[in-house]
């Protein structure tokens, strides 16, 4: 079996596709985490109002971070759509 | 579609040497930064003027976010953080501009920011405790979690940068295709949320762990 180097060629950039595609799948977990700690900024803002500016700016911080593993996965992505 | 820095030109002709458009505009924020220095500090008095009124009001507010972490060192380390602030802020305003891109979308320009956080804070760890804490620190709490701690603090300088540059340039991906398919009506205001909203907020979020990174640095 002798493959053409275009076929190799687009078997290439399929999978990289593919593989960018799934590796977004990571987006579900900072999603969750930012909600959860906007829920509970809420919830904090809710029992002590005069603190809001503390809270949003702590909360802020927090879901900065909870991001980084979804910041992870979109660089990987993009390195497999634009190098492949 | 090709996000990222376009070359432009070779720097004297040297192909290592790319002079890119991200490079350009980080010098005009550079040059509009120094502007503005001049501008503010010419007449300088007690009764501010407008100029001077709202820059202390700026300067007052990055004192403050170094204080909450670092209470009373607030004045010690404004020209650091202060000039983080104001580059990666004036980075953001000037890539809303038409023809004009956002230097942050560089991961050269933020990963450069990083790693002087990065050896700043090694720096005032290393002058705070001296070398032999310092060392000691990477083995803590026994020996073996060594190279833990080692990949721990490289890893710190690699998430600051991507997080700016992720999020720069998730939002223009985003902005550029919509470009495509409407580029009319759509765009306008997803530009104010993308890059000025969001772009102001991960300002604040890349001096704030600036910040907390030198905080960590100088108290152990």
């Amino acid at each position: 079996m002798n493959l053409s180097p275009e076929l190799f060629d687009a078997i290439i950039k399929a999978g990289a596709y593919l593989g960018a595609g799934i590796g977004m799948i990571a987006g579900f977990g900072p999603g969750i985490g930012q909600g959860y700690a906007a829920g509970k900024g809420v919830e904090a803002v809710g029992r002590q109002p005069e603190a809001r500016a503390d809270i949003t700016a702590t909360m802020l911080l927090g879901q900065a971070v909870a991001e980084t593993t979804g910041i992870y996965s979109f660089i990987i992505a993009l390195i497999l759509i634009f190098r492949a | 579609m090709q996000p990222g820095p376009k070359v432009l030109a070779y720097f004297l002709g040297n192909e290592n040497l790319p002079i890119t458009d991200t490079l350009l505009v980080s010098w005009l924020a550079v040059i509009l930064l120094i502007i503005f220095a001049a501008l503010v500090k010419r007449r300088l008095k007690i009764v501010p003027g407008r100029l001077q009124a709202g820059t202390e009001i700026l300067l007052t507010f990055i004192v403050e976010q170094i204080e909450s972490m670092m209470p009373g060192a607030g004045r010690k380390f404004l020209p650091f953080i202060g000039t983080i602030f104001m580059f990666v802020g004036i980075a953001m305003i000037l890539g809303i501009i038409p023809g004009l891109v956002n230097p942050a979308g560089d991961i050269n320009a933020a990963l450069a920011m990083a790693l002087m956080v990065f050896f700043y804070s090694q720096y005032l760890a290393i002058k705070k405790n001296g070398v032999g804490v310092y060392i000691k620190g990477f083995f803590e709490p026994i020996f073996l979690m060594f190279p833990m701690n080692v990949l721990g603090e490289l890893a710190k300088p690699i998430s600051h940068s991507f997080r700016l540059f992720g999020n720069v340039i998730g939002g223009g991906i985003v902005i550029s295709l919509l470009y495509q398919f409407a580029p009319w009506l759509f765009p306008i205001p997803l530009h104010f949320w993308f890059d000025l909203f969001m772009g102001l907020v991960q300002v604040l979020i890349f001096g704030m762990i600036a910040i907390s990174y030198i905080s960590v640095a100088i108290s152990d």
